[in-house]
């Protein structure tokens, strides 16, 4: 007997429709809002999914070198992934999924996309790929420490105010205390962690001054320097979907709260938060800087992100 | 209905890829200039790509010299279908003031079917998007074409 329920959770709400009406509003709206702040008229909100229709619709080359089975499967891998990290991720008291340490099930989720970058890369036997996907494997070094350090903070924090004594690894506890407390930004001990896991945000999804994997300036694109056709567009969706998948967690983490029952409205007001958390940590940054080298990411990372982390870690540990 | 979506997304959606075979960097930088926020083709799809496997529309400028005639039409026939050649300038649809250089082998029309061809010298940006239109209008009749 199957339980219906979670096909339509799979398929229809947090699942696939969702995320994909999701990913391509908040992607859209970024571009859009880059485009104003350099006071140009910008693509239409649309303009993603426009994009990812046309490349649906182009020829698929695959190189001699490549390893085909792997070069095609690589982006379905990924974007499986990222799917699956939204029914874990509450929405003020719904959740698809939960367990005790969801949590972990996120973070090592969340770098599945990542590792299917590096090994659709590497299967598509182009040098510049090569580069790459070392740089990847540099960028998901230097911001997983920190995304670990604001995890455990807000662990310790959400553990010790609901009697646990421990780290919490359920998302359901998160909610629940945010529940009771109101919002962890709230929470000064917690803001320096608020600062780190918005620095974490660009540099997961790959966006503007630390996309150092796919800089198209230098090296064509990195990784995906031979895709074209339906495993870019994928590729691109991965993309798309990574950015909601990170803002819906930082909403999740930091902006939970009592919700207003009715699921349909705190879909809304957790997809309006998304594009706020988007506005800022992602559209600003994007439209202010220019990128940054594989070895700026990484000190950046580990020193001033990580010590933010670290800070709230600290504070959360002394049961502030 | 698919079909008719992504033909009209290929012509809402044409990246550039953009090849220098010999230019005087003019037409280059007028290019570049489509970007800024005076002319801003991003609000019509534009992108410049940063490989030929991602591009639909292949711009091509300078006269085409005898060092450069191989790796363009190599980057050419890298670019996925359907795809749209534009050459930019006079110099790769006529050579220009370099016609009859002995290191000049153009015009590129020799060598591919270029679907539009932008003159001036270098043109205005004016004149560059309007041919840019019109190449995108191509992509989607040739989208449709090779459906059907």
């Amino acid at each position: 007997m199957i339980n219906w329920w979670i096909l339509f959770y799979i398929l229809i709400f947090p699942g696939f429709l969702f995320c994909l009406v999701a990913a391509f509003l908040l992607s859209g709206i970024d571009r859009k809002l880059v485009a104003r702040m350099q006071k140009r008229i910008g693509p239409p909100i649309l303009q993603n999914f426009y994009d990812f229709m046309k490349l649906m619709g182009k020829e698929t080359i695959i190189p001699h070198e490549a390893n085909r089975a792997v070069f095609l499967a690589a982006p379905v891998v990924g974007l499986l992934a990222l799917v699956t990290v939204v029914l874990f991720i509450p929405i003020y008291r719904f959740s698809a999924f939960g367990g005790i340490a969801d949590v972990v099930v996120i973070l090592y989720l969340l770098t599945v996309p990542a590792v299917a970058l590096i090994v659709g890369g590497a299967a598509s036997g182009s040098p510049y790929a090569g580069v790459g996907i070392s740089r990847e494997m540099v960028a998901v070094l230097s911001y997983e420490l920190p995304l670990v350090m604001v995890l455990l903070a807000i662990g310790k924090k959400v553990g010790l105010a609901l009697g646990e004594n421990a780290v919490t690894f359920s998302m359901a506890n998160i909610a629940a205390y945010q529940n009771l407390f109101g919002p962890l930004i709230a929470k000064w001990s917690m803001i320096p962690a608020a600062l780190a896991m918005l620095l974490v945000i660009p540099c997961e999804v790959g966006c503007h001054p630390f996309d150092v994997a796919e800089a198209e300036t230098e090296i064509c694109e990195g990784p995906l320097v031979e895709y074209s056709g339906a495993p870019l567009g994928i590729f691109k969706l991965n993309y798309y979907l990574k950015m909601f998948v990170m803002t819906a967690l930082f909403t999740a983490l930091f902006l939970g709260g009592r919700g207003t029952g009715y699921i349909a409205l705190d879909a809304l007001v957790f997809f309006l938060c998304c594009v706020c958390v988007t506005a800022v940590s992602m559209s600003l940054v994007r439209a202010v800087t220019a990128r940054l080298k594989v070895e700026q990411v990484f000190k950046f990372y580990w020193t001033v992100v990580a010590g933010l982390a670290l800070i709230s870690l600290v504070l959360a540990w002394f049961g502030l | 209905m698919f079909r008719n979506l992504i033909a009209s997304s290929a012509a809402k959606s044409p990246w550039l890829f953009h090849i220098n075979a010999g230019s005087c960097n003019g037409c280059d930088i007028e290019l570049v200039a489509l970007l800024t926020p005076r002319y801003d083709v991003e609000r019509l799809g534009f992108k410049l790509a940063g490989t030929p496997r991602h591009a639909d529309i292949v711009v091509v400028t300078g006269p085409v010299t005898a060092q450069s005639k191989d790796r363009v039409l190599r980057t050419i026939s890298q670019v996925p279908e359907p795809r749209v050649i534009v050459t930019l300038g006079s110099c790769p649809c006529s050579g220009n003031v370099f016609k009859g250089s002995y290191s000049v082998v153009g015009p590129l029309d020799k060598y591919v079917p270029v679907d539009v061809a932008i003159a001036g010298c270098a043109p205005k940006p004016e004149a560059i998007i309007h041919g840019l239109a019109m190449a995108t209008q191509i992509l989607k009749e040739k989208k449709k074409g090779a459906k059907a």
